[in-house]
């Protein structure tokens, strides 16, 4: 099993002046598959993106492959490191083509051969903001597939099943755990996070284990 | 009409209008990709706040004894790589061309002031009309229109996802903060040599107006700069032909011509523009 192992130590996270992410210690082991529930608005999406150094209001020590990041040159390998499927995929203000948000990832062939095993290869050609949030949450699931394919070893995603129908969360439940790199996985889909090695739960920007 | 075809006729062998179409052909290349970068990042306002940081730039060179034009250019490229680092929230941008516009015109009053140039003096050298092009600007307005689609078509791939979202451009390995720097700086340096060379009004038809109209064809950053640059010389030959066969001044009616065009655009019907595009899918549900 591949994978990076990833370290938190004593993560605050703030959005201005109020706290969202409190004392955070966390230690996910290289490969593992780590499930993160809590209620809505209890931090989830900040830690992951503070990770991500998309969140840079916060202290503390986030190590992945033992590595930290400060620097533009570190934030940009930690990047290449951990694949990220955002909850939100933007809608934006210019158009992109499907095909475009696949190359993106850094193996254009590989998350193309994702898009066609997801059942979304026909709308690479179609402007992102054309499709449904199920499909393109498919396309941002092939997109991480291609990047892992390019090299990165964690993959965050942040409810990545939210917008799937039943079937597609079963397939996409799959496809997640059966990746070779360590995956942490925000979600409030139980049948996913029953899958995974360990679930955490998150209140409060506090962090506890599970199961 | 007979007359009118000899008139045009008589008028397209002089110097000074084959020059403008000269300049309004190679601007028609380059200056709607820089309003397809403005329309992307969401600065509209950049023309009027460019027209006033330029001012600045004349003023200080006024009271320096710097060549004017220069330090115009200089300002709005020191401006324009002032306000890179707000790009990173959404809004960051557009505001701090408001913000900037104010700022500016009141430097540029102040420094008028207290230097005791005169200001309309200064104004008139920022005022530039298409029949009045030189060699030096066709020679700017050629490194115009080689350099931005140039550099548009090396960077296509990161500029695409930088104007789609600039998150997910960072997540893709993409130099967001010197990129989205360099593009402000070529915007700005363009507008304020463009509001030079061809007039403050004559700017908006060649930049932000095709962009807006190709905005609305294109499915793709790449189709749609094909657009603005097509719909770019169209319009600039068209309403220049217009405004000599009928003796009006070439802003006003580039600027029309222009405008109708984008109001036309946006009267197609959605469905004709989208027909082609991907078939509705009811069934997957989003929860967003």
């Amino acid at each position: 099993m591949g994978g990076l192992d990833v370290r938190m130590r004593d993560v605050h996270c703030w959005h201005g002046r109020t706290a969202a992410v409190s004392e955070v210690d966390l230690e996910i082991a290289a490969g593992e598959r780590v499930a993160l529930t809590g209620t809505n608005g209890s931090g989830k999406t900040t830690l992951m993106r503070a990770v991500l150094g998309l969140h840079r209001h916060f202290s503390g020590t986030v190590l992945v492959g033992g590595r930290s990041a400060g620097t533009a040159t570190e934030w940009a390998e930690r990047r290449r490191a951990c694949a990220w499927i955002p909850q939100k995929p933007a809608a934006g203000r210019f158009p992109l083509l499907g095909s475009e948000l696949l190359a993106s990832s850094g193996a254009a062939e590989e998350a193309a051969d994702a898009a066609d095993r997801l059942g979304v290869a026909s709308l690479a050609r179609h402007p992102l903001h054309t499709l449904s949030g199920g499909q393109l949450q498919r396309m941002y699931l092939a997109r991480a597939i291609g990047s892992i394919a390019g090299g990165a070893e964690v993959l965050i995603a942040d409810e990545p099943t939210a917008a799937l129908d039943f079937d597609g969360q079963d397939e996409a439940a799959d496809i997640l755990t059966e990746l070779p790199v360590t995956l942490i996985v925000v979600t409030h889909d139980r049948a996913l996070a029953g899958r995974c090695d360990r679930v955490l739960e998150m209140a409060a920007g506090r962090v506890r284990e599970v199961s | 009409m007979n007359i009118a075809s000899q008139d045009l006729g008589t008028l397209l062998q002089l110097m000074p209008v084959q020059r403008a179409a000269l300049a309004l052909l190679l601007a028609a290349v380059g200056l709607p990709v820089i309003g397809v970068i403005i329309v992307g990042l969401d600065i509209m306002p950049v023309r009027f706040a460019m027209m006033h940081v330029a001012l600045l730039g004349i003023a200080v060179g006024l009271l320096t004894g710097l060549d004017p034009m220069l330090c115009a250019l200089v300002a709005c490229a020191l401006a324009g790589a002032g306000v890179a680092p707000l790009a990173r929230t959404p809004d960051g941008l557009s505001g701090a061309m408001g913000l900037l516009m104010s700022l500016a015109i009141a430097a540029a009053l102040l420094v008028l002031a207290v230097s005791g140039v005169n200001a309309s003096g200064a104004f008139a050298l920022l005022w530039g009309s298409i029949l009045s092009v030189g060699t030096a600007d066709l020679v700017v307005l050629g490194a115009l229109a080689v350099v931005v689609p140039g550099l548009f078509w090396w960077r296509r791939r990161d500029i695409g996802l930088l104007l789609y979202d600039r998150e997910l451009a960072q997540c893709s390995g993409v130099p967001v903060r010197a990129l989205t720097l360099a593009l402000l700086v070529l915007v700005a340096v363009a507008v304020a040599g463009a509001i030079k060379l061809t007039g403050a009004l004559l700017v908006d038809a060649l930049t932000l107006l095709p962009a807006l109209a190709a905005r609305r064809l294109g499915n793709s950053l790449r189709s749609i700069v094909l657009w603005a640059i097509g719909i770019g010389v169209l319009v600039n030959l068209t309403g220049f032909l217009l405004a000599l066969s009928l003796d009006w001044p070439p802003g006003p009616v580039l600027v029309l011509t222009a405008g109708a065009v984008v109001l036309a655009v946006h009267l197609i019907p959605e469905r004709r523009l989208s027909s082609w595009r991907a078939p509705a899918s009811p069934s997957l549900p989003s929860s967003h």
